[in-house]
């Protein structure tokens, strides 16, 4: 009997579910809610390859289980999709984007799903309604940020010269909820993995201390804190950031306790915006990043969107400030006072020390050197431009013939064509 | 879940086919069938068609062949002809579920999974109790849905649903087997070639009747799958028959929306609800039934009485239209008029 025939019926099979998904395409297309446009992106653009899908295995494991049943849904194996969602929810049963996926493919089973997400009426009333688009927005955010994966090689543009203490940088990315890190080998910046993150409740930039706004700038991880000493609404760990760091500060923006942080046991991840300005990671993603970063020497860009550039290409944008700075340098290392001085602004700040305060001890360092050069080891620097032009500069300051130095921090401002120092410091 | 019906769909047309060959058909028809099947596992489709030519010009109507011809046709890449064959057969027989999933199979490959999703509905159509199946199993995906919601929204505290309510089925659905199956096997009623089996045979029907049977007694030993068990003679038997057809030809027009068909179901002395004029209670049903965008209305439990020119039809009426879904018991009473079975009364409840 051919009608029994294995071609046939494997047909049968995938029609009876791509009858269900056709469906849900064509309304899909319809439709105009920011929903809709969730479900949608999976199945009709295909995902680019990840640099980071090397490392996919053991980080965001389940965000990429995720996205291969999104992928196995928009091309029609809803059984398979099903099966693994099955898998999924099993292993997580509080990953609720993944709880939500999985209820819609026990859905195509029954009957045509409207939308991503297709709850019924009567379970998504009142703050349910809030949880889910929550939920569709997490899987918007992690569908563009694996959708715009950063071009292979590419570094953020704030990542002008990292000095290879930095063993490690982290750029975070609002508009695409997503985390960057990267590792810093001998040869280049390298992408290690990138993870789905959550913000303020009231998005970014940060102002004053309770907005719930995450802040957006230049900051280094100052501290890797136990989770055992920390409540379960932590997760596996914290490692928080200095905000406000000194632009921040003489920006007069207030609050405290920027952490980066895992979910609390009842969450897998959280919504999108969610935090009280901190940035939230899966419990997983936090503790593999607590493993590897280093506390002092980690810097944590938060941009509203990241720009990417090839890494020669910042060989010229780094001129002028090198020429600046190696001014600075030479000035400092003659032991000339007056020209020493004309790289510092008027509202210069050490501290809580102003320009007045602080040129005694400047004047002092620079008697004892005697005129002996000085060496920057272990030179970074990353620009921070918004309204402004800011460099977060950071060396260890070598006399010839020590062995070692203080590390200082400077904050450079570019006005015109002029880099000025607003705040110079020792750190650690 | 899906694959495993097509499977389990398939598997009983096979054994169906099977049990039609050995216990109903000739031999010369048997071989035919069996030939032809055995032509086709081996890709032999030149010579499968002549076998398969050369039984419909002697028996042009015989369903199982004129599947094949469109098997055939489909897999020698003729889909427009494929299409055609099975949709005449489906128009011949509409009570059989292959040619309509034949149909979705052949419209699925060409990307046209709406055509193919109405005519697995079509299918699923053909058979009551498998269509409450598909209810139920669509039923219990749904439970499951709503707790990976709530998982999802985390709705702990919130109270759920009473347990789901499955639809059971009380009575063996005679529709399915009795048109459908012997229809297959006695096909020579319309070819007439065949002494084998009396042209007048209900085989699956009669079989498990206690009173003495014609002929047919033949086939008293076929385990018919679907057997009814107090079944009026042959004679009311073809008026229930008739009466359920009728029946059933209303339901299927209401569900594809059409309105000519389905008021062609009324007879001209049907109580109008609310005593409306005929035409306003034809234009209200008109705006209710085309306002939907789907509609499905499937019987279950019949049970029809017929007495002399009159006969009355209960059922529980599983009504779905788009988010509605009603669940109801309904009698319908009929009066044949000339060879027709028409509505006179429409009553729900009870």
């Amino acid at each position: 009997m051919k009608l029994g025939s294995r071609p046939l019926l494997l047909l049968l099979g995938t029609t009876i579910v791509l009858v269900a998904l056709a469906r849900d395409r064509g309304e899909q297309a319809r439709g105009e809610t920011v929903a809709m446009a969730a479900p949608q992106t999976p199945m009709q653009a295909p995902l680019t390859p990840s640099p980071a899908s090397g490392t996919g295995q053991v980080n965001g494991a389940a965000e990429a289980r995720l996205i291969e049943i999104y992928r196995l849904t928009g091309a029609g194996y809803t059984r398979e999709a099903l099966e693994r969602a099955e898998s999924l929810v099993r292993d997580h049963p509080n990953f609720q984007l993944a709880q939500l996926v999985y209820g819609d493919l026990l859905t195509t089973q029954a009957r045509p799903v409207r939308d991503f997400g297709d709850v019924p009426a009567a379970l998504a009333g009142g703050s349910a309604g809030n949880t889910l688009s929550d939920l569709r927005h997490e899987s918007q955010m992690r569908i563009k940020a694996l959708r715009e994966r950063p071009p292979v090689g590419a570094i953020p543009s704030q990542f002008l010269a990292l000095s290879p203490r930095n063993r490690h940088a982290i750029a975070i990315d609002a508009s695409r909820s997503r985390l960057y890190l990267f590792e810093n080998t001998p040869q280049q910046l390298k992408l290690v993995a990138d993870f789905y993150i959550s913000v303020g409740k009231s998005g970014i930039e940060k102002m004053v201390e309770g907005d719930a706004r995450t802040p957006l700038g230049v900051y280094f991880i100052i501290s890797n804190l136990d989770p055992k000493s920390l409540s379960d609404f932590y997760g596996s760990g914290a490692l928080p950031i200095n905000y406000p760091n000194v632009l921040d500060s003489k920006r007069g923006k207030t609050g405290r306790g920027i952490w980066l942080h895992g979910t609390p046991p009842n969450q897998f991840s959280r919504a999108p915006l969610a935090s009280d300005g901190c940035v939230v990671l899966s419990n997983p993603d936090l503790a593999f990043l607590s493993r590897t970063v280093e506390i002092r020497t980690t810097p944590v860009v938060i941009s509203p969107r990241l720009e990417w550039v090839a890494p020669h290409s910042v060989q010229a944008e780094r001129k002028p400030f090198e020429d600046a700075l190696g001014a600075w340098r030479s000035a400092k290392s003659r032991g000339d006072l007056d020209q020493l001085l004309s790289f510092y602004t008027p509202d210069f700040k050490s501290y809580d020390k102003s320009l007045a305060e602080w040129v005694p001890a400047l004047r002092s360092e620079v008697d004892k050197a005697r005129g002996k050069p000085i060496q920057l080891k272990d030179l970074s620097y990353l620009r921070w431009t918004d309204a402004t032009d800011t460099m977060v500069v950071t060396f260890g300051e070598v006399a010839d013939g020590e062995r070692s130095g203080p590390t200082k921090r400077q904050y450079w401002v570019r006005q015109g064509s002029e880099w000025k120092i607003f705040f110079e410091g020792i750190i650690g | 879940m899906k694959l495993g019906r097509a499977h389990s769909s398939t598997l009983l047309l096979v054994r169906l086919l099977a049990l039609a060959i050995s216990l109903t058909l000739g031999a010369a028809h048997a071989n035919d069938y069996s030939d032809v099947a055995q032509l086709l596992r081996e890709g032999k489709l030149a010579e499968a068609q002549t076998r398969v030519d050369r039984h419909l010009a002697a028996q042009p109507r015989d369903p199982q062949m004129r599947l094949f011809k469109g098997v055939i046709q489909r897999e020698s890449g003729r889909p427009a002809d494929a299409i055609a064959t099975f949709t005449r057969l489906s128009e011949d027989h509409p009570e059989l579920p292959e040619p309509y999933n034949n149909l979705a199979v052949i419209h699925a490959a060409q990307g046209q999974y709406d055509k193919a999703r109405i005519a697995l509905e079509k299918a699923l159509r053909t058979n009551p109790s498998y269509a409450t199946a598909h209810e139920n199993l669509a039923d219990v995906y749904a439970r499951l849905a709503s707790q990976a919601y709530s998982k999802a929204l985390q709705l702990d505290g919130v109270p759920q649903p009473g347990p789901a309510r499955l639809t059971l089925i009380r009575e063996l659905s005679p529709a399915p087997a009795s048109p459908a199956r012997p229809v297959l096997a006695a096909a020579p009623s319309t070819a007439a070639s065949k002494p084998v089996v009396p042209a007048q045979a209900k085989p699956a029907v009669v079989a498990a009747a206690p009173a003495p049977t014609k002929p047919a007694a033949a086939t008293a030993a076929v385990p018919a799958p679907s057997a009814t068990p107090p079944q009026p003679p042959a004679a009311a038997d073809s008026s229930n028959r008739e009466v359920e057809l009728a029946v059933r030809a209303w339901a299927r027009a209401w569900t594809d929306k059409n309105m000519t068909q389905y008021l062609a179901a009324y007879d001209k002395s049907f109580e109008t609800p609310g005593q409306q004029s005929r035409s306003a209670w034809e234009q209200d049903r008109r705006l209710r039934i085309t306002g939907k965008s789907r509609i499905s209305v499937n019987l279950l439990e019949l049970q029809i009485t017929v007495k002399g020119n009159r006969a009355v039809a209960k059922f529980r009426q599983d009504y779905k239209a788009d988010a509605l879904a009603v669940l109801s018991r309904k009698t319908l009473e009929l009066v044949r008029t000339g060879d027709r079975w028409l509505i006179v009364k429409e009553a729900s409840g009870g």
